[in-house]
């Protein structure tokens, strides 16, 4: 349980070590072949410390704002390289997570770099006659995945915003996301970082050798921090995006580029309730602005708001920088940073105002300003007063001193979590007190998801609609159906066979512009035709994924056909759009007899067993640990569902465990100390509405499609 | 247990064979893309016999293939297949690779027909839907001649049916090709998922996973080159298949609303029989359109049947469909390689979605085999047995000394080669309705039988064996020596 809080598992002077690496990881700000050195000859000289150490690597890269994590990535990259074991084992383990959370936050420059560092851990180290790769295949490989389908997403997603907008549609080279194929920046060379890593493995370490091969800053600069045009052709916004804009077609194409984002960013992290929650709300602004009239002020707003969701290198600052090529770099406008993932510590709650801070953060606050300004005081250095003001509007009238405290209590910390930031804005009157949990008013439906401290899309567009800038938003409608609307009668007559109908090709495609570019099939522009050609892609990517692995195609063989009972009671659907609980859903309604046929004779609306549960593996993730009992759970392939599932699993608090220890926990006697350990070692946002686990039990519910209720069709075994 | 030591005939020149590189397409051809210009409803015709390779892409505009619609920028690789791309908008088509021909087809009035046939069914279903306790949607008969596009109509609708949001029911009542079964088989499939461009309805489950999600068939053993060999049989059979699919049409509202379409052999455009097989289907399964191709007096004959005056209150629309331009006959080598193709893909996959099939050697005395006697039996056994015999006018059956049906017999060599029917019923069955009608379980590949040590090997698609079940073989599909070539 220790082991899984952020510190608690350090000893002293392991805690001592790390601290030294943390600060000097901190003061790394760009690709520094001295201090990387350095910070590898640490590593290599505190081996005993490596897992102390990987954990600071880990969370300053996954902390460290968006242009300094390919620097961090750079200092891993070297450790692993250089030192090896025991640092590949610990880093390892959790390779998948820092490598894809860094680069969905990273510019399209930056991914470029990352994917050349990618590349190099599947060869042997240089110089070095072992021949065994940097990380294990096995780790490297779902990373690769993630990549491949994150690419698959993003021009995808690139494409259904060009379907809409015909202007594009002749063009010969789109733009496309992550810049990749935006005009290179003007560095004269794309070395990759492993070019250096061999000579100064070959040199031995000598660190000065690292500073001779350098690049230059401001190279680096250019490369890395590249000006704002480059980031935002990849996110589609037009060259006029320099000028504040307010034209409808502008924000709808800013709406479904940051939409594709949280869907790239959804398929690499499935389990991250935020970005599924942004996602959801997006796709419903997107409908919004689609069937509504707004006036400027609200488009404006809606911009605003889309802009601090998008996700950009972090807000200006504009005092100069110790690093003398800093002040080159220009961020993009009106594009703040989106803020590192965090999870608070448990700490945090024990505190008076344990009340979840989204009431007055929305009021008085801006939730983008507060990310941003969290994002600041991450950044390792002391950041000025009219950086804090530039970050968060809603400072601009604070008083240095106030300011300065603010900036002094936070920046101590290793990690800044929203509340702590609340807590110290509120403690200098900028803030004003957080009501208490006795008074904060329950979310009102038992479904919303739990607060969390930076508020969501899904809040913003609560708050649109609540300052009636929106109509309420219409009920998503849920599996679809075949819609009979202005369709043409065409009679059953030879006299209706000659006469050409465009209108029944305008069913088939123009009323789905949205294209697969895998296997052709349609979905409708609508929000249901977008959510279901996200969960296309999906299926196409797991199936592909499935398919590379050769161990499983090697085994496969046909199976029986049904028998005559089961083919009938065989409920078909298409496994790439429909969740595996709309087709329970769609057995109960059928199949109500519940006669069954074969395997699948149990009904939907039973409880299953906790062995009978299961969820369906994220994509590249092939092991977990269980949370609850610490046993490692293997995924494995479910013939029903066509799928990778981990079975007897559940999802808690946004983790895979097994489903018989999550029910041995909700019986056992030590329930409370049980549920709070695990709810620690999760993140305290359950905690902070609901103590009770079931609380996070009844989260498999909303998980949807991911967490199955068991699609119990028939079996044809 | 996957295949230790099989001997299965022609199975060692599989390396070779592919060696030798007798079924790589000429590399220099393969090199030289060429671009079409396709014009609003026109399109591209080819045949590509099994030895070629043709690879199509479409560079800009849309088209579809058999109403499937092809995803702009990917390749798509054709062997064995006389089909044509065609566009509603234009596109602009890269092709490369090799066919026996190709060329542009600018007569495509058949298209719009089969696109208001569409929008004929899509009405009947609107209508059922918007009618919950009515009739259900479309029920659709396809009959005419070989060669006429028959299945190239149906597949078209079932595309265009999938992608409005539809399930519809297939039934394919030509034992001579498969669907998502061997040759032999009469089979039904609810469409739940779109079809692929390169593979059509796709493939049916297997453990692993596939490019295109796998559709469930339900199967019937119809070991017969043409109804007309077994024309009670075969007009049984069509009942028993009815029976199940108007059972699971009841079962589930979408796939009633969706209707079901039947593809027939070319052998029920027979008028000496006053087209009773037709006028069966018609009545089992409540037909309620009948759409031909190719004949003008096949329609002349059902409209007067079915349509006059006559029929009453029963009267239902029989619709003339213009054939495809494009429809290209089959000749016999092509329809052998196309079934010896279904044969080999059963059990050992495509190149997408490889599997792995598996050997059983089981005792004569835990067999339960029966022979299906037909008159394509006879004349293989007489074939075979006489073989400077170039007669091959009608044989009586006397040779096979057996008028039955179906006949338990004990394994001989005669089997080898041969497709067997795994059923659902026991082994133990005696009731030669019971073996006719139970359903197919799978199929096994006789590799082997040895008379001396009583004990047959098969080549299995499962690795599970099937138990005390029955087994039927009969004339169809032929015996296939080299199963893997
Ligand atoms: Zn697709
Ligand atoms: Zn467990």
């Amino acid at each position: 349980m220790s082991a899984r809080s952020p510190r608690g598992s350090l000893s002293g002077v392991s805690t001592e070590i790390a601290e030294d690496f943390s600060d000097s990881l901190k003061d790394l700000q760009g690709n520094n072949k001295f201090e990387i050195g350095n910070l590898t000859l640490i590593a290599k000289e505190n081996t005993e410390h490596a897992q102390a150490i990987s954990k600071v690597l880990e969370d300053h890269i996954r902390t460290t704002a968006p242009p300094r994590k390919l620097p961090a990535l750079y200092v891993l990259d070297s450790i692993v390289k250089n030192v090896g074991t025991p640092y590949t084992v610990y880093l390892g383990r959790n390779l998948y997570q820092t490598f894809m959370d860094a680069y969905t936050l990273v510019d399209g420059n930056t991914r470029r770099n990352m994917e050349g560092m990618l590349k190099t851990w599947k060869e042997p180290v240089p110089g070095i006659l072992d021949n065994t790769p940097v990380f294990p295949p096995d780790i490297v490989r779902p990373i690769e995945n993630a990549l491949i389908k994150f690419r698959t997403v993003m021009v995808q997603n690139n494409r259904g915003v060009q379907a809409q907008q015909p202007t594009y549609r002749n063009t010969p080279t789109p733009p496309q996301h992550n810049g990749r194929y935006a005009a290179p920046p003007s560095q004269g060379q794309g070395q990759p970082y492993y070019g250096q890593v061999r000579s100064f493995s070959e040199q031995g370490e000598s660190p000065d050798r690292w500073a001779d091969q350098s690049h230059q800053p401001s190279a680096y600069q250019q490369r890395t921090f590249s000006p704002a045009p480059q980031y935002q052709q990849p996110l589609g916004f037009p060259a006029q995006n320099q000028q504040p804009v307010n034209d409808l077609e502008t924000i709808k194409r800013d709406v479904a580029a940051v939409a594709a984002q949280r869907q790239a960013q959804f398929a690499a992290n499935p389990y991250d309730a935020k970005t599924r929650q942004e996602l959801d709300a997006l796709l419903q602004l997107q409908r919004l602005l689609d069937t509504q009239v707004l006036d400027a002020g609200a488009l404006q707003q809606v911009q605003n708001q889309i802009s601090a969701l998008a996700v950009a290198p972090p807000p200006p600052q504009p005092t100069p920088q110790p690093a003398p090529a800093q002040h080159q770099w220009q961020p993009p406008p009106s594009i703040p940073q989106l803020p590192p993932q965090f999870s608070a510590p448990p700490v945090a709650y024990s505190q008076p105002p344990s009340a979840p801070p989204q009431q007055p953060s929305a009021h008085f606050l801006d939730p983008a300003a507060l990310s941003g300004l969290q994002a600041l005081l991450a950044n390792g250095q002391k950041p000025s007063t009219p950086q804090m003001r530039a970050a968060a509007p809603a400072l601009q009238n604070a008083s240095h001193s106030q300011l300065s405290n603010v900036q002094t209590q936070t920046s101590t910390q290793p990690t800044i979590n929203g509340a702590d930031l609340i807590a110290s804005l509120t403690k200098n009157g900028l803030l004003p007190p957080l009501p208490t949990s006795n008074t904060t008013p329950l979310p009102t439906t038992t479904t919303a998801p739990p607060p969390t401290q930076q508020q969501s899309t899904a809040d913003i567009l609560a708050s649109l609609t609540k300052s009636n800038l929106f109509g309420p938003a219409p009920t998503p409608p849920g599996v679809p159906t075949p819609a009979n609307t202005a369709r043409p009668r065409v009679p059953m007559t030879a006299a209706s066979l000659k006469t050409f109908r465009p209108e029944l090709l305008h069913a088939l495609y123009t009323s789905q512009p949205n294209q697969c570019s895998t296997c052709g099939r349609r979905f409708p522009a609508s929000e249901v035709g977008r959510a279901a050609k996200a969960r296309h892609l999906d299926w196409h990517f797991r199936t592909n994924q499935r398919m590379a692995d050769s161990s499983i195609a090697r085994g496969a063989h046909r199976h029986w056909f049904g028998n005559e009972l089961e083919w009938i009671k065989l409920v078909e659907f298409d496994p790439s759009t429909t969740s595996a609980e709309d087709a329970a859903a769609a057995e109960a309604r059928h199949g109500a007899s519940g006669a069954g046929g074969g395997a699948g004779g149990k009904g939907g609306k039973k409880e299953m067993r906790a062995e009978e549960r299961y969820v369906r593996a994220p994509p590249g993730v092939t092991r977990n640990v269980c949370s609850i009992d610490f046993e490692e759970m293997k995924s494995t392939y479910s013939e029903e569902l066509q799928d990778w599932v981990f079975t007897n699993a559940v999802v808690m608090g946004g983790k895979i465990v097994h489903a018989s220890c999550a029910e041995e926990m909700l019986k056992g006697s030590q329930k409370g100390a049980m549920a709070s350990a695990l709810q620690g070692g999760l993140g305290g946002q359950q905690r902070q509405r609901s103590a009770t686990p079931d609380s996070a039990l009844g989260k498999r519910k909303a998980e949807g499609a991911l967490a199955g209720a068991g699609a119990s069709r028939a079996r044809m075994e | 247990m996957a295949l230790p030591g099989l001997s299965l005939p022609g199975l060692g020149l599989q390396s070779s064979h592919i060696a030798s590189g007798s079924n790589v397409p000429n590399a220099a051809a393969q090199q030289t893309a060429r671009q079409e210009d396709l014009a609003p409803r026109t399109e591209w015709r080819f045949e590509v016999n099994f030895q070629q390779q043709y690879t199509i892409r479409i560079l800009s505009g849309n088209a579809e293939l058999f109403g499937v619609e092809l995803a702009s920028n990917q390749p798509y690789n054709f062997s064995g297949i006389k089909g044509a791309i065609f566009t509603w908008q234009g596109c602009r088509l890269e092709i490369s690779g090799e066919a026996e021909s190709e060329y542009l087809g600018q007569e495509t009035d058949y298209a719009v027909e089969w696109l208001n046939v569409h929008g004929m069914l899509e009405t009947a279903r609107d209508d059922a839907q918007s009618t919950p306790n009515g009739d259900g949607g479309p029920r659709v008969l396809v009959v005419g001649p070989d060669y006429v596009g028959k299945s190239s109509l149906i597949r078209s609708l079932t595309a265009w049916a999938v992608q409005s949001g539809w399930t519809p029911t297939i039934v394919n009542g030509d034992p001579r090709e498969g669907l998502l079964a061997p040759p032999g088989s009469m089979s039904a499939v609810t469409v739940g998922s779109w079809l692929s461009v390169e593979d059509g309805y796709g493939i049916s489950p297997i453990s692993g996973p596939t490019v295109s999600p796998v559709k469930a068939p339900l199967v019937y053993h119809c070991p017969y080159t043409s109804p007309t060999e077994k024309p009670e049989i075969y007009k049984s059979l069509l009942t028993r298949t009815a029976l199940s699919v108007t059972n699971k049409l009841e079962e589930n509202a979408l796939a009633k609303h969706s209707g079901l379409i039947i593809d027939t052999p070319g052998a029920l455009n027979d008028p000496r029989s006053n087209y009773a097989t037709v006028a069966h289907i018609v009545s089992e399964f409540s037909i309620s359109l009948i759409l031909t191709l190719g004949s003008e007096r096949l329609s002349n004959d059902l409209i007067r049947r079915f349509s006059g005056t006559t029929a009453g209150a029963d009267a239902i629309p029989v619709l003339r469909i213009t054939k495809p331009a494009g429809a290209a006959e089959k000749d016999a080598q092509f329809m052998k390689q196309l079934q010896n193709q279904q044969i080999r893909q059963y059990f050992f996959g495509s190149s997408k979605d490889p599997l792995n099939p598996h050997s059983h050697t089981i005792a004569f005395a835990d067999l339960n085999i029966w022979r299906a006697n037909s008159r394509s039996l006879t004349q293989a056994m007489n074939s075979s047995a006489t073989m400077d015999d170039s007669d091959d006018d009608y044989a009586p059956t006397s040779s096979m000394g057996s008028s039955q049906d179906f006949e338990r017999v004990t394994p001989s060599q005669e089997m080898l080669g041969r497709l067997v029917a795994i059923k659902f019923c026991a082994g133990s069955e005696t009731d030669e309705v019971a073996i006719r009608d139970s359903a197919v379980m799978g199929f096994a590949y006789v590799s082997e039988v040895d008379e001396g040590k009583k004990r047959v090997r098969f080549l299995s698609p499962h690795p599970q064996r099937w138990g005390d079940r029955a087994m039927v073989w009969g004339g169809w599909p032929e015996a296939v020596v080299d199963l893997v070539g």
